[in-house]
């Protein structure tokens, strides 16, 4: 650390801390000393002074408190001091609301100064003040700032109106800025003007859209011929990040017929020799977009935008060069084809961060064809070898992945066996689990690969995975391997110290498979794994031993058919990610999307945000955190059925049966929730409880289960307020507080779900059931909805998050009640309003 | 919707605050704590430059010893927020003249707040052009001793400049001599593998101006690349010169150049700014001459004992010198020491990057020097592993070559006064990515 200016030499944590405390009533005296003084070269003093204070400011301290005597420094035309002035003000008016009127005055002055400067900076500060109470003395200024006769007032102030949106919806639209706005984007001479109208209206209308119907009557008149060519006639004279603005909404652009589409292509073609690599990005999404329906353009496309892409990848800083990557990884995965000769620049640079050999390693994947496998599985081969240990397991990946896609698998198989003679646990590892997924889709191989995985020992291996998938092995080749049942056997006697329950799963698998093909040498073996295994305290475990353990005592015979079926080889391992999805986030090319490899749904969910206001998002951290996971659970699922291949085929069948046997059970549910639907219309309040639809359905579950064992009490009926009392912040807090008390997934009536099309139609049925919406948001077909409900005479809440997907027209009903005791009696109860949710119609 | 960002920070390697802009209300004011705790403090720093926490995504950067954080709550386009880093930095360099770093952000503040004032509006960026800035920033930068003048102030029309059509240069320039440099700059990057085929080998390369001109000139520039002639040739139908032309794979120009002139009539035509500028960046993978050639080879002799055997090769002109030429040659990590014998330079084992590194400061071409080192390892205990060896790698500069052959055939400065101009034209070749496997 070299030696710091005073100022700044306590390290400030938190801006309450009191450190600093004394200078800041010393800066205090000083610049009440200095306010009045108009003495020469008290200008200079107070510059210097207002440094210090602003180093204050920018160290954490609190030196809010200053604020009057900064107000009575700042009445100068010195523009240095205004501008530090405004920085000052802008930072500390929010929480001094009161004190901040003392500079509406000076403020309003200056919008109306000589040089435009002062008036552009004025303008700039008032907007940014973010107090509502002073909103009345900001319309006036704000209103001159457009019509001022200089480009950068016009410019501040066309911003100016989007700040003012965001402290007060109602007095912008009202007061008819957006139209103000309109009109400068179509007329001002300075592109800069246009640039920011443009930005504004596009925010406000977005935003806009989810409460008012105009809203999208006039995003489509952005998006209407007129403008866009009048954007794109202009697009030279725009600065690099304005082009982008254009291009971005040129992109949403509908063309009418191919003659737009060539004509802007032509127009914009320059743009992809553009130096700064967003513009280049928002060409190409402009291109890729415009020829979607045009099969051979749209391959000239890509043709077209490699090279430049290829640049922008080659040069730039790596974070620059990441992003850029992330899009490219993203064309090359539509278009492996298209890339196959380019090959070599996706080769590592021994330096590169391990972010972008990742995406590297990705692509050369996809893109490996008869010709070029051989050099891109040397080449992957030099990376196993590399010092970064993630790298080297993705590049073993890597490797399996192209050898199960079918090219070259003779010699990828001898290299994935060299693998194991190197001796690096994490190699090794890594390519135990290739040679069972190689082994599953060529059997043929068999026989070379297992006489170089006999020669593993199992103790350097430690991994789950790869533990799992050398007993998978094990128990599949056990005739081939000549000391399985040993090796198998001292495996069961260390269970104890077998940590990972999928490794003690497929222990129990491998077991019983080796048992029915060497019986004499495995019985001992069996016995000990299925002893352990019913004392396992895992369930998933202990069932599965249970269940061998029945099956062996009904008949061995149907048991060695159940464990040990002849199987069929897997000739297409699936996808984890659904080609809708993948669509989705080519439509939104060039944002967080393609980085993230996942529709913008998923992290940001502005709508529910404008609602709940989610301000503090990091006080909230779980909630985001889990919402994501929410939405992505459903794809995790399939993921993990598809890829767990390990198990056998008839394993499958039986992971599948509780599955289908959970929609069978929620059926009978409906049923009675509708049969007593009929009697409960008639009821004047629908808040009333339902005690005898309750047990029942917990019965009819029961029974399904062949359970017959718990029978729960009945709940008292449970009856709402019709009014709960919560605001959305008080509800941020509670969800962020309690536990999930029940969750549960249903199905929803279709014909609820076609009326979801407005998604507001769920809270408004909800609302005749007292229970209220609290937020929602989402995009089909995932919608999220939070409500609450309050027992009737306490203060006791229940909150409810609500995922709703359309299109297989199920829910996921997660439950935080305050008092846990009744919220079975409350789910039955939502579960009832739910299921009337679309027959009331 | 481009950038949108709702803060963006500057922080030291510690974690503390050097300087923060709040753009938006949407995000809390405990977005550092956040970065600190979930990215700074953990294994992620340096995994991703792009992470999530809660609904906020995080970009960040380090630049020297600082990191500079942007933190947007939207779906962003990140392409651009990472480009508005790189420019902005940048333009403080400009300001600050040279260095970025914890003690220029802190000897300049106030001029950073200015700046971000006006580069980056409620998280949009605004106007980064260094020329239309001059007209509003206040502040001077702490640069050298020289300029410790008060600052001036700006010409109070200095805003209707803004919007010309040529804004990145100012009106009404005027130099007593009319100088322009122009240095040609090129990286190349070479993969070899261990049985000496080259498995990649490229040049990026830049072309850097630096224009004292007076008035409004209008530059013309001529470059041996195959298309320009071909067209040049075309137009004046007259057949092409016999001559090395270069296959410019792809080619990006700074805002200056008139881009539609250069699709029609494949000139590099512009109006330059003021000052220094890139002007253009090509890729080149065809016919490149790589300018080293390296030969290890190394045996292992036992378990303690190493021998490695370097020869390099200069394949360029015998009248070009390469300067600073390093070559580091990887050893394991248990080596103990190494003994040298080299025809040039000086050798030295370096135990912080496990090298032997070999450093020659004056390379002429046409020569191959080699070194020979001894290498005596610490015998390790347990069994043996196999050490994996790291590329070799190299760099260099090379003076007055192109390794794509890249020239200049003209540069043609007119402006209406009709002045003469003084151009200085520089070749320059460095090593990129120069690996050797071995």
């Amino acid at each position: 650390m070299a030696p710091n200016p005073p100022p700044f030499s306590q390290k400030s944590q938190s801006p309450s801390q009191p450190s600093g405390k004394s200078e800041v009533t010393d800066l205090k005296l000083q610049l009440r000393g200095l306010a009045g003084s108009r003495a020469p070269g008290s200008d200079d003093k107070k510059r210097d002074m207002f440094k210090r204070v602003l180093s204050y400011m920018t160290v954490g301290i609190d030196v809010s408190t200053l604020f009057s005597e900064m107000v009575m420094c700042s009445a100068t035309s010195d523009v240095v001091l205004k501008k530090m002035c405004y920085l000052y003000v802008g930072n500390y008016a929010k929480s001094n609301p009161d004190l901040s009127l003392l500079t509406i005055n000076f403020l309003q002055r200056d919008c109306k100064d000589v040089d435009p400067m002062i008036r552009g900076l004025a303008l700039r500060c008032l907007c940014s003040l973010r107090v509502e109470g002073l909103l009345e003395y900001l319309v006036g200024p704000l209103r001159a700032g457009l019509i001022d006769d200089n480009g950068y007032v016009r410019m501040v102030a066309a911003l100016g109106v989007l700040k003012l949106y965001n402290i007060s919806s109602a007095t912008c639209i009202d007061g008819d800025f957006p139209a103000m706005l309109k009109n400068l984007m179509l007329n001002d001479p300075d592109a800069q003007v246009v640039a920011n109208c443009l930005l504004s209206l596009q925010e406000i209308w977005n935003l806009e859209a989810a409460v008012s119907e105009d809203a999208s009557m006039e995003i489509e008149a952005l998006l209407s011929k007129k403008v866009v060519y009048y954007l794109l006639n202009r697009i030279k004279e725009f600065s690099e990040w304005a082009q982008c603005l254009v291009l971005d909404l040129v992109s949403k652009y509908t063309p009418s017929d191919n003659n737009d589409i060539f004509d802007i292509m032509n127009l914009l073609e320059d743009r992809l020799q553009h130096a700064n690599s967003a513009v280049v990005l928002a060409t190409i999404k402009v291109f890729l977009h415009m020829t979607l329906s045009m099969t051979d353009v749209h391959q000239q496309v890509y043709e077209r935008i490699k090279a430049p892409l290829l640049t922008l990848v080659s040069t730039g800083s790596p974070e620059l060069s990441y992003a850029v990557l992330s899009h490219l990884h993203i064309l090359v995965m539509r278009a492996p084809m298209l890339f196959s000769s380019d090959y070599k620049y996706f080769y590592c640079q021994y330096n590169q961060p391990s972010y972008v050999k990742k995406l590297k390693l990705e692509m050369l994947t996809a893109i490996a064809n008869d010709s070029n496998t051989y050099e891109i599985v040397t080449e992957l081969c030099e990376y196993a070898a590399n010092v970064d240990v993630p790298i080297a397991r993705e590049s073993i990946r890597a490797v399996g992945k192209i050898a199960l896609q079918l090219y070259d698998v003779n010699a990828i198989v001898d290299r994935l066996l060299q693998f194991l003679e190197m001796e690096k646990d994490h190699v090794t590892a890594e390519t135990l689990v290739l040679v069972k997924d190689l082994l599953r889709k060529y059997p043929q191989w068999s026989h070379d690969c297992i006489a170089v995985v006999g020669n593993i020992s199992t103790k350097n291996i430690q991994e789950p995975k790869a533990k799992a998938s050398l007993i998978w092995m094990l128990g599949e080749y056990s005739q081939d391997m000549l000391d399985a049942p040993y090796v198998l056997e001292s495996l069961i006697e260390n269970w104890d110290d077998e940590h990972s329950p999928e490794v003690r799963l497929h222990l129990l698998t491998a077991v019983m498979k080796c048992f029915f093909k060497r019986p004499p040498e495995t019985q001992k073996a069996l016995g000990a794994a299925l002893y352990a295994g019913l004392a396992d305290s895992h369930q998933d475990v202990h069932d599965r031993a249970l269940f061998y353990y029945r099956l062996l005592q009904y008949d061995a015979s149907k048991a060695e058919s159940v464990v040990n079926p002849p199987k069929k080889a897997v000739s297409v391992f699936t996808d984890t990610q659904s080609s809708e999805i993948k669509d989705r986030i080519f439509d939104e090319f060039n944002s967080l999307s393609v980085i993230y490899q996942k529709p913008s749904y998923m992290f940001t969910d502005k709508e529910h945000r404008g609602m709940l206001e989610f301000s503090e998002e990091l006080g909230n951290l779980s909630l985001g955190a889990e919402t994501t996971d929410d939405v992505v659970a459903d794809s995790q699922i399939y993921d993990a059925s598809d890829n767990d291949l390990l198990l056998s085929t008839s394993e499958k069948e039986e992971s599948k049966a509780p599955l289908s046997g959970g929609s069978a059970y929620s059926a009978p549910n409906y049923d009675n929730a509708s049969s007593s639907l009929i009697a409960t219309d008639t009821q004047p309040e629908s808040h009333l409880g339902l005690p005898t639809y309750n047990p029942q359905s917990n019965l009819a579950i029961d029974d399904l289960l062949g359970l017959g064992l718990f029978v729960a009490p009945s709940p008292p009926p449970l009856k709402l307020s019709p009014k709960p009392a919560l605001d959305p912040a008080s509800f941020q807090k509670k969800w962020a507080k309690l536990a999930v008390s029940l969750s549960k997934e249903c199905s929803i009536d279709p014909k609820g779900v076609a009326t979801l099309s407005t998604p507001q139609a769920l809270p408004r049925h909800m609302q005749d059931h007292s229970i209220q919406c609290i937020a929602s948001g989402g995009q089909h077909p995932n919608l999220k909805f939070f409500f609450i409900a309050q027992k009737a005479d306490s203060p006791s809440f229940y909150l409810v998050e609500c995922l709703v997907n359309t299109s297989s027209a199920k829910t996921q009903l997660k439950i935080k009640a305050d008092d846990n005791g009744n919220s079975e009696a409350f789910l039955s109860l939502f579960l009832f309003a739910l299921s009337k949710f679309g027959q009331s119609l | 919707m481009p950038v949108a960002a709702s803060a963006i920070y500057f922080l030291n390697l510690r974690g503390d605050v050097l300087i923060n802009r709040l753009y938006r209300d949407d995000v809390g004011g405990n977005m550092v704590d956040a970065f600190r705790t979930h990215i700074m403090h953990t294994k992620e720093l340096g995994t991703c430059p792009v992470r999530q926490i809660g609904n906020c995504s995080f970009f960040y950067m380090r630049i020297s010893n600082v990191y500079i954080v942007i933190v947007v709550s939207s779906n962003a386009n990140v392409a651009c927020a990472f480009k508005f880093v790189v420019e902005a930095v940048a333009l403080f360099k400009s300001y600050f003249g040279g260095a970025f770093d914890e003690d220029a952000i802190r000897n300049n503040f106030v001029l950073i707040y200015e700046l971000l004032d006006e580069i980056m509006d409620f998280g949009y960026p605004q106007n980064l052009s260094p020329e239309i800035l001059k007209l509003y920033i206040t502040q001077e930068g702490t640069r050298s001793p020289f300029s410790s003048k008060s600052s001036e102030k700006p010409v109070p029309n200095a805003t209707l400049q803004v919007t010309g059509a040529v804004g990145w240069r100012r009106e009404g320039l005027l130099y007593k001599k009319n100088e322009v440099f122009l240095d040609i700059v090129e990286s190349v990057n070479l993969l070899m593998s261990s049985k000496g085929s080259v498995l990649r080998c490229d040049v990026t390369g830049k072309i850097l101006m630096k224009c004292f001109l007076s008035g409004m000139p209008d530059l013309k520039l001529g470059l041996n690349d195959k298309i320009g002639l071909e067209k040049e040739s075309q137009i004046k139908s007259r057949p092409n010169k016999s001559g090395k032309t270069i296959e410019l794979d792809d080619v990006t120009f700074h805002q200056c150049v008139n881009l539609t002139r250069f699709n029609s009539e494949k000139t590099v035509s512009f109006v330059p700014p003021d000052g220094e500028f890139e002007l253009m960046k090509y890729r080149i993978t065809e016919g490149v001459n790589f300018p080293f050639r390296v030969l290890p080879t190394i045996k292992e002799l036992g378990r303690t004992r190493m021998e490695v055997n370097v020869k390099v090769k200069s394949v360029f002109g015998a009248k070009m010198i390469a300067l600073g030429v390093i070559i580091k040659i990887p050893v394991p990590k248990q080596t103990a020491k190494a003994n040298f014998q080299v025809t040039a330079g000086r050798a030295k084992y370096d135990s912080s990057i496990d090298c032997l590194v070999w450093k020659i400061r004056k390379f002429p071409g046409q020569t191959e020097p080699t070194m020979s080192a001894e290498v005596e390892l610490i015998s390790t205990m347990g069994e043996k592993k196999t050490w994996t060896k790291p590329p070799i790698q190299m760099e260099f500069q090379v003076p007055m070559f192109t390794a794509s052959g890249l020239r200049v055939r003209f540069l043609k400065v007119w402006e209406k006064s009709g002045y003469k101009t003084v151009d200085w034209v520089r070749y320059i070749t460095k090593g990129g990515s120069y690996e050797v496997r071995c």
